[in-house]
């Protein structure tokens, strides 16, 4: 397998509707660009959780993050995600993210023992400039399984 | 389709179920999708063997994704201002899972009618996998 990254990340049309059917969305705006040009879209609109479906198109693939914050893969969970949205993202734009500040912590967790704590902020911009997402992340390394 | 101001009271609730019996066949196409190829969502061997879960489990943004459907259905496509949550529990595969959003605050800011949305994601134990908020533009 490769993982190249090259720059900028493309909101495409089918990788728009192949990530709604992952989902189990059958939003016809996801799928249908005739729909959504119907509907005054530019074309089709990306779901709420859309960007991170191409997180590991930026600058930074998950292996590598991972190895530079020297986590152990077995035992990284993804503790939450947050998503600030200034506007839709739509089919055609291309948008770009600025990797923001990555703040780590320790929290005595009640179920994985002491837990590391990551959170990495993304601002995803598009072609003009212009901020349309801000994101926050948070990984967590736990000491062992997490039992239920 | 989006909610009115006028229509909905602080305490309203809208829930769907968002998956029924999840199939380890939606985790890869997720994970192929997504990109995400942590091997903790498709590698059985890995999964048990050398990091000790149960079973392979589903990727926190399948969840949280699945989720956000319930969400746009509820406030309508391009209306959501925010939408953040923790991951509370795995969700393995044949779970089924129900999406429920509460609304907690309905406001004004900047001229726009805004609605807080807590949301809350169970198992079919009742098991909560996902806590949440969102807050999503109305029409006046």
């Amino acid at each position: 397998m490769a993982f190249i990254n090259p720059p900028g990340l493309p909101i495409e049309r089918g990788k728009v509707h192949e990530f709604a059917n992952s989902i189990g969305a059958e939003e016809p705006l996801y799928h249908d660009e005739e729909a959504a040009k119907a509907a005054g879209l530019p074309s089709v609109v990306a779901p709420p959780t859309y960007t991170s479906a191409q997180a590991f198109f930026g600058e930074k693939n998950a292996p590598n993050m991972f190895k530079d914050l020297d986590l152990d893969l077995r035992f990284v969970l993804h503790g939450g995600q947050e998503f600030i949205y200034e506007r839709p993202v739509f089919a055609g734009e291309v948008l770009t993210a600025v990797p923001g500040e990555v703040v780590a912590s320790t929290k005595e967790g009640k179920r994985g023992g002491s837990m590391k704590i990551f959170d990495t902020f993304t601002d995803y911009k598009n072609q003009d400039g212009e901020v349309v997402m801000r994101v926050k992340n948070t990984l967590l390394q736990t000491a062992g399984v997490v039992k239920e | 389709m989006a909610l009115k101001a006028s229509n909905i009271n602080v305490g309203d609730t809208y829930a769907e179920e968002i998956c029924r019996n999840l199939s380890r066949t939606q985790i890869v196409q997720y994970a192929g999708v997504s990109g995400d190829y942590n091997p903790l969502h498709s590698d059985e061997i890995y999964t048990t063997e050398i990091a000790g879960y149960p079973s392979i489990f589903a990727h926190g943004m399948l969840s949280m994704g699945m989720t956000g459907k319930m969400l746009t259905n509820f406030v309508g496509d391009g209306r959501l201002k925010s939408y953040g949550v923790r991951f509370t529990s795995q969700v393995f595969p044949g779970a089924t899972l129900t999406a429920t959003a509460t609304i907690t605050s309905i406001r004004q800011e900047a001229g726009e009618h805004l609605a807080d949305i807590e949301i809350s994601t169970t198992d079919e134990t009742g098991n909560e996998v996902i806590k949440g908020q969102a807050s999503a533009i109305l029409d006046a």
